[in-house]
């Protein structure tokens, strides 16, 4: 390596002049030499489509109208007095229109809002469980582990897919047992919105508990067993020790798991729109992509809403970590 | 068992005596539920795939019949089997999914839009995790914050302006003012328009996996490089990366399966399901449940097919997602 590379300062050419002038550079500068392609990349993919969202939802669009009339904040207000709820796929609004349970399941907001909190709360008790389970020596620990983490891997279409063969009501074996219960509709399961929210919540806590029981795992890992054995000498039952050494310590790593969980669960588009459509279970994501051919402007601001939702989850997130974040 | 306590006959006692075995050797009782567990857990997870199979192999004609869960003779009671079978054996589901539509294209596609956005989000990581793990400067911390935050957000907060972008009929103005920067070219239907928001929302959790495995390279070994006459470039390609090599092929493997199982752009940036508008498995997958809406064993085949590379995949970097997932994801 050194008789090659001590040759380059020697050679001239283009190259090598920008070489020299790089080698020149203070840390600093070099830092922000390096960092060029990410602010580019970043600034016209996300920062730049953030900003031109946020501008698009002020405006009034017309198909196939170049010029716009400035309106404030108007689709906002319309959207949460329920005035856009007309332009919104099926029967959809945008907030409740009462404490009904059909008219729950018809806004958008609620219904992103119990997919995220009821998946990510179950996903939380299955992940624990199955990093319980992972943290244990074990013939055929490595296989066990892959398998757990296999559903992790699965492509949404394909996770949809499955869930949609699953409770489909002409082939789907699930459904008559489970209608028979009263949880599920017995005929055109996929297109009510109860049950179809149900199996897609069970689709998501299928694919991600695995993420949850890593990330939990990682937190398991690092508990100094030193302190298990103080607790047998004490006399410490399993239980025990498990309410006052293990969970106590992984408390931090599952709030941050958690929460990092919402902020993706609230996104929810893809496996919605392969199990039961977006007319059936509206999201927000779902809500954004209906109208955003038409309604650029509605689209936008009900995509700012979102962004705002979880910014201010974000927000929250940085401020408890702080500089731990990163 | 709880019959048998109920009767007065020496069996009366083993439910009793198993209790009483239990407290004594409490150790066996776990053993019992760790089991219980793990068995659980496994079939949880795999019994979707092996939905799919059972599908896969029913005849198409079979498919409506129902009867998945047959009645079987157990010790002379009729029970339900607990697990669905196959109604017939037809493995030409298999390859009906290659001749009603070109699903190998539509693959083929994913894994370009795969390798390509991975081989992009390696070099500009790579760069952005030497800064941020080996350089000090001011606005450091500031700006991976501001990179986190930027993945944070949903995709659905960036679809409206891009897709107004790669439609490419009006110019890309700056925002709030009417300052036009240029016309961009119609990139949708072409691989640009998916592997560049793609690129952008995979890469903060690249750059931060990197920037953990750069920055426990010794400082020695990089000024020993420089001493014997490096560029700062060839420390980074020839010292560090070499040294980091677990780190980069964990960002490789995490990269290639996020794109492989994208959904949202996948789906809106090739605006029809066809193969020759670049659409990967999402567009292959979705065309059978619409086209072909009572073949659900085609369904099946398919999403199998489609499903190989990837369990594949996490069978042999097992290791490399686990730790990247958890050094990476926990600071992300």
């Amino acid at each position: 390596m050194s008789a090659e590379t001590s040759r380059e300062p020697r050679s001239s050419g283009p190259l090598t002049a920008v070489m020299r002038w790089m080698e020149n550079l203070s840390d600093t500068q070099f830092a922000y030499l390096l960092l060029t392609p990410v602010f580019v990349l970043l600034g016209a993919v996300a920062l730049y489509p953030l900003l031109r969202t946020f501008e698009l939802s002020l405006y009034l669009t017309q198909l196939g109208q170049t010029e716009w009339t400035f309106i404030g904040f108007r689709h906002y207000i319309e959207l949460f007095t329920g005035q856009k709820d007309p332009i919104l796929p099926g029967s959809t609004t945008f907030l409740p229109r009462s404490l009904a349970l059909s008219d729950i399941l018809s806004s958008a907001l609620l219904v992103t809002i119990i997919f995220s909190v009821v998946g990510v709360l179950f996903e939380t008790v299955i992940g624990l469980g199955q990093a319980l389970v992972l943290d244990q020596d074990f013939h055929g620990r490595r296989w066990a582990r892959a398998a757990i983490i296999i559903p992790w891997a699965v492509p949404i279409v394909i996770q949809g897919m499955m869930f949609f063969l699953m409770f489909n009501s002409s082939i789907g074996f699930l459904t008559p047992p489970l209608a028979e219960l009263g949880i599920l509709a017995p005929t055109n399961t996929l297109n009510d919105t109860a049950s179809s929210l149900f199996i897609v919540i069970v689709a998501d806590i299928w694919k991600t508990s695995a993420f949850m029981a890593l990330l939990i795992l990682a937190g398991l890992q690092s508990i100094n067993r030193d302190l298990y054995d103080v607790a047998k000498v004490a006399g410490a039952s399993k239980w025990q020790q498990f309410k006052y050494i293990t969970f106590p310590l992984i408390l931090p790593t599952i709030g941050v798991a958690v929460l990092f969980r919402t902020i993706q669960a609230m996104r929810v588009y893809g496996l919605i729109d392969a199990v039961a459509g977006c007319e059936t279970v509206p999201s927000l994501s779902c809500m954004v992509v209906t109208t955003f051919l038409h309604r650029q402007g509605t689209s936008a601001a009900i995509a700012f809403t979102t962004a705002a939702i979880i910014g201010a989850i974000v927000m929250g997130l940085i401020a408890w970590q702080g500089e731990d974040a990163i | 068992m709880t019959m048998t306590t109920d009767k007065d006959n020496p069996d009366s006692g083993l439910l009793r005596r198993w209790v009483q075995y239990a407290i004594e050797n409490p150790r066996r009782v776990y053993r019992v539920l760790f089991y219980v567990a793990i068995v659980f857990f496994m079939v949880t997870t795999l019994f979707p795939f092996y939905w799919l199979f059972v599908l896969a192999l029913t005849p198409e004609g079979q498919l409506l019949g129902g009867g998945y869960l047959p009645d079987i003779e157990l010790f002379g009671l009729s029970t339900t089997f607990p697990l669905p079978v196959p109604q017939g054996f037809n493995p030409e589901a298999f390859i009906a999914v290659f001749e009603q539509l070109p699903f190998h294209l539509y693959m083929l596609n994913s894994f370009v839009l795969a390798i390509s956005t991975t081989v992009i989000v390696l070099v500009i990581a790579s760069l952005a995790g030497y800064v941020f793990g080996r350089l000090e400067f001011a606005g450091r911390v500031p700006l991976m914050l501001a990179i986190l935050a930027i993945s944070y957000f949903p995709p659905a907060a960036f679809v409206v302006p891009l897709f107004e972008a790669f439609t490419g009929n009006t110019p890309i103005v700056i925002p709030f003012t009417e300052i036009p920067l240029f016309t961009p070219p119609r990139l949708l239907n072409t691989p640009g328009a998916m592997v560049m928001p793609f690129s952008a929302i995979f890469m903060p959790l690249s750059i931060f996996i990197l920037t953990t495995f750069y920055a426990q390279i010794p400082d020695g070994l990089e000024d020993a490089a420089r001493v014997e006459g490096t560029t700062r470039f060839g420390a980074l390609f020839r010292v560090i990366m070499p040294l980091s090599a677990p780190g980069v092929a964990t960002a490789a493997v995490l990269t290639f399966i996020s794109v492989y199982n994208e959904y949202f752009f996948s789906s809106i940036m090739a605006t029809s399901p066809d193969a020759a508008n670049w659409s990967p498995i999402v567009g292959g997958i979705l065309s059978f449940q619409t086209q072909y809406t009572t073949q659900y064993n085609l369904m099946a085949a398919a999403s199998i097919v489609a499903v190989l590379p990837v369990v594949i995949l996490v069978l042999i970097a097992q290791e490399r997602i686990v730790s990247g997932l958890t050094a990476g994801a926990l600071k992300e």
